[in-house]
């Protein structure tokens, strides 16, 4: 039988657990990693997982970790021993920065050494990483990278470095058709004609897949602007939301 | 070729004058290079549809209903689809069968092949409703005949199984079939020893049998998607 | 006694030649063949284990699979790992279990007090006897992890698939790890492991 059994030993220094692209194994040496809440699946020897408000290292976490909307999400992991991570069964990959900056969306975010700061982007559900250091992505399917110019499924996209933040673009023969023009602006289920697009050098990275399940990133940065609208706002919204969810 | 297998998720169409893409609408990724998307419909004045350029030499067809939308790509470019992380299998016909694929489960094919949508009822009356319902694709069907390649989508990746003289019968739950190629005989059948196995409802009574000659290929999930 | 292969990682391939195996209810995807499919109960323990079911609520719901041919099963695209025993036991999580043949015999056991529930309660399954098992990972393949006195393991119950060997299992109530997106139902406790055995996890939480 091939399956291997592994021991604190055996088990890799901060990389895939062998053969396995949905579970990472990080070490855990005295240097602590800031984990993602609901990542850790296993953990031999002495671990502490640590809610950034309350924790033993407040010089990093004020230094390093700068957004408050998504520090409730987050632990710094402290201790020594080897820590096993996965997420809802997405794949799993470690990336290293080198002096760089890269913007990721939150719930695609699953650790990062405290070598690297963390900021929140202006761009909503994503965050943005600057500096030196290895950090862990979770992406449905394998993560492709590829190189601007490109279009991309708002969905699809995991993040970019060095390249400008991408912007709109609307398929001008789809927007033209009358089945495009009943279908509104919404961007409700309407396939190809909202996009993303990224020019300039650098990299981005794409998911295997179109649906991003359950973003709770993005919902709580959405439910912290609706204190901003008034009451005619909050009823349009709530219409919309009604629709939304009769498809 | 114009398609390829970008890793298990995920399928490349690469786009020339000429060389178009059909595909489930919703599915694309990201692309690079001059592309334009079209919605597929019926050729004529009855949708008010402007000229549908490059597209217009193919023969498919897209119906309301439970059939699932298609979008055209052509120009000059590469894309790349994929759809709700579902496992994506590239199978190639060389021109001498036909293969079946349920609707919702095509994700891409060469915009040369032939596609004709099948309502089951047309095959075997209510035996054949009952299939659709049973498998899931409400009471349509994809044929694709001619020569280039098709994408289809699974849960957890498909096996291609031999049907033939050495396999004369394969039976296959209705959930878990993917598509089929070659010379062979759908026929439902209500096992009754199944239907005593299992207590998950009369769904599960029902198998497909799989005789003739070609290939059926089954996915690893008793569940659809 | 059933040959038991995989096909890829996801399918579970099984040669029948006149004999039978147990599998998970309605896991059967296709075959080949004259095989039977019958109702197995609770792992063979007639009506006490039925009722048995029935209190528990731990749900495990096998069919019996004879005849002579080819049979595949796989369940929602889940990992398949296929576990011999020789005469010993383990401890496995029912959702988790596809396959069993030989004599191979499942008993549901009272496994403590875990607080907050979880789909499966407070119960068990324990297999034991000679032959081989066949274990389902949701979100990946299944990882092996080693348990000895030198180092024990401590593991999120929703990761947890089986064990096997001479393990305590304590319960943990530190979970500042849990996550509280989605306000999933996650327990309120981890599990920890410690002793001499191997300790089965799956990459996705249930």
């Amino acid at each position: 039988m091939g399956l291997e059994i592994h021991t604190p030993y055996t088990l890799p220094v901060n990389d895939n657990v062998p053969g396995n692209d949905y579970a990472f194994c990080v070490e855990l040496d005295g240097q602590p990693w800031f984990t993602s809440k609901g990542a850790m699946i296993a953990y031999y020897g002495n671990v502490r997982f640590e809610p950034l408000g309350q924790t033993s290292m407040p010089a990093i976490v004020a230094a390093r970790f700068s957004s408050p909307l998504y520090s409730n999400d987050w632990v710094l992991a402290q201790g020594q021993g080897k820590l096993i991570l996965g997420d809802r069964g997405f794949n799993i990959n470690s990336y290293d920065l080198d002096d760089g900056n890269l913007t990721i969306r939150a719930s695609n975010l699953l650790a990062f050494q405290p070598t690297l700061d963390l900021k929140q982007s202006i761009v909503p559900g994503f965050l943005t990483l600057l500096g030196t250091g290895k950090f862990l992505a979770s992406s449905n399917g394998p993560v492709m990278f590829a190189e601007p110019p490109l279009r991309i499924d708002p969905e699809a996209l995991v993040g970019w470095a060095d390249c400008p933040s991408p912007s709109h673009h609307f398929d001008a023969g789809w927007m033209q058709n009358f089945l495009g023009a009943a279908r509104g602006f919404l961007g409700a289920n309407s396939g190809e004609e909202r996009q993303f697009d990224f020019t300039g050098a650098g990299t981005v990275l794409i998911q295997s897949s179109e649906k991003v399940l359950d973003d709770g990133h993005l919902l709580r940065h959405i439910e912290s602007q609706t204190v901003t609208l008034g009451q005619n706002s909050l009823r349009a919204l709530h219409n919309t939301i009604g629709s939304q969810l009769q498809q | 070729m114009p398609l390829e297998l970008v890793n298990s998720k995920v399928v490349k169409s690469t786009l020339a004058p000429g060389q178009n893409v059909l595909a489930r609408k919703g599915a694309m990724l990201y692309y690079t290079g001059d592309v334009h998307f079209i919605p597929h419909s019926m050729g004529g004045a009855a949708s008010g549809m402007p000229s549908m350029g490059g597209v217009a030499g193919m023969a498919g067809r897209m119906m309301s209903g439970e059939h699932v939308a298609m979008m055209a790509a052509e120009g000059q470019g590469e894309v790349f689809y994929g759809h709700a992380g579902l496992y994506v299998e590239v199978i190639h016909l060389d021109g001498s069968s036909m293969l079946t694929v349920e609707a919702d489960r095509l994700l891409v094919h060469d915009g040369y092949l032939q596609s004709s949508i099948v309502a089951l009822t047309s095959q075997g009356g209510v035996r054949g409703a009952v299939r659709g319902a049973m498998t899931g694709q409400g009471l349509f069907t994809t044929q694709l005949t001619g020569q280039g390649s098709v994408a289809v989508l699974s849960h957890g990746g498909a096996i291609p199984l031999q049907v033939g003289p050495q396999h004369p019968q394969v039976v296959v739950d209705p959930q878990a079939y993917v598509c089929h190629i070659g010379n062979i005989s759908v026929d439902i059948s209500a096992n009754v020893g199944w239907r005593d196995a299992v207590g998950r409802g009369s769904g599960e009574a029902i198998q497909l049998k799989m005789t003739g000659t070609g290939t059926v290929w089954v996915q690893a999930s008793e569940q659809k998607f | 006694m059933a040959q038991l292969t995989t096909n890829g990682h996801r399918v579970l391939v099984a040669n029948l030649t006149g004999d039978s195996l147990r599998a998970i209810s309605g896991s059967m995807v296709a075959y080949e063949g004259d095989v039977a499919f019958k109702n197995a109960g609770m792992g063979g323990g007639g009506l006490r284990a039925a009722l048995k079911q029935k209190v528990t609520g731990e749900s495990l719901s096998l069919m019996e699979v004879s005849g002579k041919g080819i049979v595949y099963f796989a369940v929602d695209a889940q990992d398949i790992t296929i576990v011999e025993l020789a005469n010993d036991s383990m401890h496995v999580e029912a959702s988790q279990l596809l396959a069993l043949t030989g004599q191979i015999k499942t008993e549901v056991k009272f496994s403590g007090l875990r607080g907050a529930s979880s789909g499966q309660g407070l119960f068990t399954t324990i297999v034991s006897g000679t032959g081989s098992v066949a274990l389902l990972s949701a979100g990946g393949p299944l990882i092996a992890l080693a348990v000895d006195p030198q180092y024990p393991l401590v593991v999120d119950p929703d990761a947890f698939v089986a064990h096997r060997g001479s393990l305590n299992q304590s319960f943990v109530t530190d979970v500042t790890w849990r996550s509280a997106i989605g306000g999933g139902s996650g327990e309120a406790f981890s599990l920890r492991f410690d002793g001499q055995g191997v300790v089965y996890i799956q990459p996705e939480e249930r």
